[in-house]
């Protein structure tokens, strides 16, 4: 058990410029949490992983676990323990002689080892197999047994480095679930990293955002889908992402296709401050819907679609159109009710939600404006 | 029979070539030398159209086995020389393994100019035998080889290398060594690069020091390579005519099973082919013998990967 932090941390990987992996990372993870690190590829979130591992030069900062600094100290002496994406089993040993292999390094007597790895075992649910070789095992069950080599270290943090992206979509929903109860019941702090911003959402206490190496936003998921820090993070988190468009502006608030949206009035003054004409106007396609016919009160708010593309799938349906913002034309995602969808061709009419659901960011450095 | 042979004409037709060939090249002459290991065929005795004289070798059972095995010295010392075959092909195979193994992990680390040292470590296998031969043969030559004169100036003897002793059997083995290390490294080479990184990185993170990451991961995962190179390096060794030839030519101590076969062969005074079969049907034998005990011991060990 304990917590962990970056302070400063950078990874620079020689070249011409240099590449800095893992820019001035700031993060304090706290004892017992499980944070997801999420972001694209290349975002350096694996090589910050690989940093607390130790498999990583720190160029930068420092890094500390249980208040200790690790910074210079070599994998061995770090008590961590780490779940690889392809599992790195050892393929010449057994499940059980995998699972026990740092115990027998540490010197652990053997009815010792026996024992952990049978609990471990027990818990993922290998007993059947710890005399078979992984070759012999299917995906799923080498995932289990990574896990377990990991849990019977007994570390005070676990890594896991995408571990579930091998796994096949059904038993990847399932390990996900299955791997946050295990954190949840050892309460040892986890750092996770994913390119899936679903696993991130589901998994984690908190999720930090990263994007070319440098951290943009870092807290829960709730958080992080109501109040992104910045347009990437806020077309990062959400699937399918927000409808994020650069729309002009009007004494009110935001123009779109012959329709005000209508702003907060601290949004409007931050944006008179800085003396924008523009900005980056954010939608999720859940805060968007449908407007009937018959709904005449919300003519003046709605603006008008061109129905694209329908992807149905089943509960909800997405629809993709073209609506005017300015002088050209903007696609927009709009997600509604999978029983009564629009016809591709079919014009429709479209209304935001509510308000508060409405995400305004700067044109040019993509910071949130609205509160 | 006539409806299985109308069924499958097209692929007999296909295989029908490489059967021939098989059969004349190999299966023939193997047929052929093992009769003649039970005949007292000779130089004087075989057919010669030339002369218009007709075969007159005889059957005479397994009596040139029962010489051979004898150990006499006039059939070449047998059991010596099986002995001085075994610590010439052991002995070349471990130091070509070792050797092979500790370049290809120096080799396999990022250092600088690494593309150049791999050239360089490959170019004894690339350049023909006899000359690597003879240059070795200058080397060790022991009036005017450079390796004299270097002892000489140091004030430590200076043996003659290749003469009649045993000296001679290690220096043909350093020869052959230098000769078959490239081969196991760039085999091993490649056997180290398949090995996954995330594999040293675990055992990294499992507290692993560098020796027990080679023993636990380096090793088994060349497991498969090294078998393979292994066994293949001791049939050829077992085999390797031309390095002790061309070095030492009719040394009897440097003798192993195949040129005392070549040497029945070829020279004395009547050409023996009866003993030099002899000879050829026991190394074949000889290697029968070892490739099962071999391939069981891997199975047992459980070859994974």
């Amino acid at each position: 058990m304990a917590e962990v932090a970056y302070v400063n941390a950078s990874r620079v990987f020689p070249g011409n410029p240099p590449v800095r992996a893992v820019d001035n990372l700031e993060l304090a993870v706290a004892d017992g949490e499980f944070l997801v690190l999420v972001g694209p590829s290349g975002s350096g979130k694996s090589t910050a992983l690989r940093m607390l591992a130790g498999l990583e030069d720190v160029d930068e900062g420092t890094i500390s676990i249980g208040g200790r600094d690790v910074t210079n100290v070599p994998p061995k002496g770090r008590d961590i323990a780490m779940v690889f994406q392809s599992y790195a089993l050892y393929p010449h040993m057994t499940v059980a002689e995998n699972m026990g292999f740092a115990l027998k390094l540490r010197g652990v007597p053997r009815t010792r080892i026996k024992e952990k790895v049978g609990e471990a075992a027990r818990m993922l649910d290998l007993e059947k197999f710890l005399d078979r070789k992984p070759k012999a095992l299917s995906g799923g069950q080498r995932q289990r047994v990574a896990m377990g080599r990991a849990i019977v270290r007994e570390p005070s943090v676990f890594l896991m480095d995408e571990p579930l992206s091998n796994l096949d979509a059904k038993l990847r929903v399932e390990t996900r679930a299955n791997i946050a109860a295990l954190q949840q019941r050892l309460g040892t702090t986890t750092i996770y990293v994913t390119h899936d911003q679903v696993e991130a959402m589901t998994m984690g206490h908190r999720v930090a955002v990263l994007k070319d190496g440098v951290l943009q936003q870092c807290a829960s998921p709730r958080e992080l889908y109501e109040r992104p820090a910045n347009a990437f993070v806020a077309g990062f988190i959400g699937s399918p992402a927000m409808n994020l468009k650069t729309v002009p502006l009007t004494g009110e608030g935001a123009q779109l296709d012959g329709v005000v949206v209508p702003l907060p009035r601290e949004v409007l003054d931050a944006v008179a401050a800085e003396r924008l004409t523009e900005i980056t106007f954010g939608v999720r396609p859940e805060s968007l819907r449908l407007v009937g016919a018959d709904e005449g009160d919300a003519v003046g708010r709605a603006f008008e679609l061109t129905v694209e593309l329908v992807e149905e799938l089943g509960a909800d349906a997405y629809v993709y159109g073209s609506a005017r913002v300015g002088d050209r034309p903007e696609r927009f995602i709009v997600r509604v009710d999978g029983r009564t969808p629009p016809a591709f061709g079919q014009r429709v009419r479209v209304a935001v939600r509510d308000l508060d659901e409405v995400h305004v960011f700067h044109p040019e450095t993509g910071e949130r404006l609205s509160g | 029979m006539r409806a299985f042979l109308v069924r499958h004409w097209y692929a007999y037709a296909m295989v029908l070539p490489v059967v021939i060939v098989v059969g004349v090249l190999v299966l023939f002459p193997l047929a052929q030398g093992i009769y003649f290991t039970l005949t007292n065929i000779n130089e004087a005795n075989i057919a010669n159209p030339v002369l218009d004289r007709p075969a007159s070798y005889e059957f005479v059972g397994l009596q040139n086995y029962l010489h051979v095995l004898s150990g006499s010295e006039s059939y070449g010392a047998f059991w010596s020389t099986l002995v001085r075959t075994l610590i010439w092909t052991f002995g070349c195979v471990f130091f070509h393994y070792v050797v092979g193994l500790g370049l290809a992990l120096l080799i396999n680390r990022p250092v600088r100019m690494r593309g150049l040292y791999r050239v360089l470590l490959i170019l004894p296998w690339a350049v023909p035998p006899f000359i690597s031969v003879f240059a070795w043969r200058y080397l060790f030559n022991s009036q005017y080889g450079i390796l004299n004169q270097g002892l000489a100036t140091l004030g430590l003897p200076t043996p003659v290398w290749l003469g009649q002793s045993d000296l001679a059997l290690f220096s043909v083995m350093v020869i052959n060594i230098w000769l078959g290390v490239p081969f196991m490294m760039v085999t091993l080479l490649g056997g180290l690069q398949s090995i996954p990184h995330e594999l040293y990185e675990a055992a990294e993170m499992d507290g692993a020091s560098p020796w027990q990451r080679f023993r636990n991961v380096t090793l088994p995962g060349l497991r498969s390579v090294s078998s393979t190179v292994i066994l293949l390096g001791v049939i050829w060794t077992f085999n390797l005519f031309h390095v002790i030839y061309l070095t030492a030519g009719q040394n009897p101590h440097t003798r192993i099973l195949v040129t005392y076969a070549f040497e029945r062969f070829f020279s004395g005074a009547t050409r023996d082919y009866a003993v030099a079969s002899t000879y050829g049907v026991l190394i074949l034998s000889l290697l029968l013998v070892f490739v099962m005990f071999y391939r069981r011991a891997m199975r047992r060990q459980g070859e994974v990967w």
